[in-house]
């Protein structure tokens, strides 16, 4: 009987094979070949692909890309603990509800949300002319569009609920018990945060520090917004060789990210065997 | 006995910093306050661009950058503009179906993970994450290299547009409906279905009657997120659309691009931001009655 439900699942296992494991064969095919698009007849095998990888408008890209989500990340495990600690440690247990608002601002347009941040980051802007109107003052804000700061501010505030939501689930795992017995062995507070609490949520900072370092990496539109030109993320570069057709350098840069992101998934799998923390 | 008494006040008293506690009584108070500060600024920051979407809505100035007059004009006048009235059309069609085709074919797949043996179930796990982890560019990129080569078959040229966007909606949809249908089977009493086929219900039947009413609150999560993210989703309608077809995120962009966003974009936000909200406030609520409902039945 139960092997007639458990053929439910095949079709979807040759979808993702279709989906998410074709496409790397194909980028890993096109890496080898030079050509315009996907234009198979005029296909030449070559090497050269690699020589793009030197170039530093490359390596700056990539610099600026694991500096930032580095930074992001850390961050966000800093901010998005404090939050998961504070809510669990709340009256306010309803979880559903703590769900809606971390993701109710992802109801609204992404671009649409870095584009009004991009708009406060101008000096005159939206909110300091409504102050001025008001209080018929007159405000100026630091004018910080395309400077590090700016992307990272945006970086963090869009993914920061990506981290807040696994720590609050590892948090809510831990057993109450657990605490009682570190207050009773003669552990401060403190201590008992450092050694009992924090390792026990781990596993939460793990998949949450995933889940806000990948987006980080790969974004383009943050940066694009955020940076104005001046910060240049491998995202960006990706963006811009496949408008322009250039499918193969492009597929280069596009797989060395999955390596990363291979790698990461393996790393969750560890730590989360059956993915309950990245929800 | 009166002499030791007075010996005993005489004998120093030893405080709890004697055996080595401190006193953080006052450092923990300090501490409380500055954390909940710092997470109301936290959770303003997450709502700051929110705030700002929604006081651009009401400015009378179609500049973005500076606030003239406070005006409702938008509000009425969202879908003047028909280049702004199709993408959003767009957007709700694809995002309301990849969200219910993916919840229930999601739900099915779930289904049929949790009877699958133990090596399968957890070779599928290891691919789901594939969709949900990957960068949103390769993803974008791998979907329509499939697509692109898909094209190339005889009477396939325009598949570009509708069909390819809600394919790869899809595709990053289901593994939300997996994950969040899966735990709740797992609490499945497994003797349940059992006792259905025992006594007489035709499997399919067994699983609409039996297996769906008790795991339809991560039917529901699995929905709320799929929505959330078809329906924000940008990098990979960018690379799957084609022949003119725009969501709205993708009419954003370009619109950004060339400076033509106008307050009525912020006003339409807006009311989905608050819209959403009431729906979710309002399935909250519901859900509560629910569960109190029972918490005394049982």
């Amino acid at each position: 009987m139960n092997n007639k439900f458990g053929r439910l699942a095949k079709p979807y296992i040759i979808w993702l094979y279709i989906f998410a494991v074709a496409p790397a064969i194909v980028m890993s095919f096109l890496i080898f070949t030079d050509m315009e698009g996907l234009d198979l007849a005029n296909l030449k095998m070559t090497l050269d692909n690699f020589s793009q990888l030197g170039e530093k408008s490359t390596l700056i890209a990539f610099k600026n890309s694991f500096l930032l989500s580095v930074i992001t990340t850390a961050i966000s495990i800093v901010l998005g603990y404090l939050v998961a600690y504070k809510l669990f440690r709340s009256n306010f247990k309803n979880k559903f509800l703590i769900l809606v608002i971390l993701i109710l601002p992802m109801w609204s347009n992404i671009l649409l949300r870095t584009e009004a941040l991009a708009n406060i980051m101008e000096s005159n802007n939206i909110v300091t002319t409504f102050l001025n109107k008001i209080f018929n003052s007159n405000i100026t804000f630091p004018q910080l569009r395309g400077t590090y700061f700016s992307v990272v501010f945006g970086l963090v505030v869009t993914y920061v609920p990506f981290m807040i939501m696994p720590i609050y689930n590892s948090l809510e795992k831990i057993d109450r018990s657990v605490e009682e017995a570190a207050l009773d062995l003669g552990l401060t507070e403190m201590q008992k945060f450092w050694k009992v609490i924090l390792p026990m949520s781990s596993k939460g900072i793990i998949t949450g520090s995933i889940m806000v370092f990948l987006p980080s990496l790969s974004g383009f539109a943050i940066p694009k917004i955020l940076g104005s030109g001046n910060i240049v993320m491998i995202g960006n570069v990706i963006e811009e060789l496949f408008n322009n057709m250039n499918y193969n350098i492009g597929s280069l840069l596009a797989m060395i990210i999955l390596v990363v992101i291979l790698f990461s998934i393996t790393i969750v799998n560890k730590v989360d065997k059956e993915g309950e923390m990245l929800l | 006995m009166e002499n030791n008494v007075q010996n005993l006040n005489d004998v120093p008293v030893a405080k709890l910093s004697d055996y080595g506690y401190r006193d953080y009584h006052v450092l923990a108070k300090i501490w409380k306050v500055v954390s909940t500060i710092l997470v109301v600024v936290i959770i303003f920051m997450i709502y700051l661009s929110i705030l700002i979407i929604a006081l651009q809505s009401f400015n009378s100035s179609s500049d973005v950058l500076s606030f003239n007059k406070f005006t409702t004009y938008w509000y009425t006048h969202m879908f003047d503009e028909p280049s702004f009235a199709t993408p959003v059309r767009n957007t709700f069609i694809i995002s309301v179906a990849a969200t219910l085709i993916s919840t229930l074919v999601g739900t099915l797949v779930a289904v049929g993970i949790h009877y699958s043996t133990k090596r399968f179930h957890q070779k599928i796990m290891l691919l789901n994450n594939i969709p949900l982890l990957n960068a949103d560019i390769v993803t974008g990129i791998s979907i329509m290299l499939i697509f692109s080569l898909v094209m190339k078959i005889p009477g396939l040229e325009y598949i570009f547009g509708f069909p390819t966007m809600l394919v790869a909606h899809m595709y990053f949809c289901l593994p939300y409906v997996i994950l969040n249908v899966l735990p709740k089977l797992k609490e499945l009493d497994s003797n349940m279905m059992d006792a259905a086929l025992d006594l007489g219900l035709k499997p399919i039947r067994a699983l609409i009657k039996v297996i769906v009413p008790s795991i339809v609150s991560g039917i529901l999560a699995g929905l709320i997120f799929a929505f959330t993210m078809s329906f924000d989703d940008f990098v990979i309608s960018y690379y799957t659309t084609g022949n003119g077809f725009n969501n709205l995120s993708i009419w954003v962009y370009s619109s950004i691009g060339r400076k033509g966003l106008r307050p009525y974009v912020h006003s339409f936000s807006t009311l989905v931001t608050f819209g959403s909200m009431v729906i979710l406030l309002a399935i909250n609520f519901f859900m509560g009655k629910k569960g109190v409902k029972n918490g005394k039945k049982h």
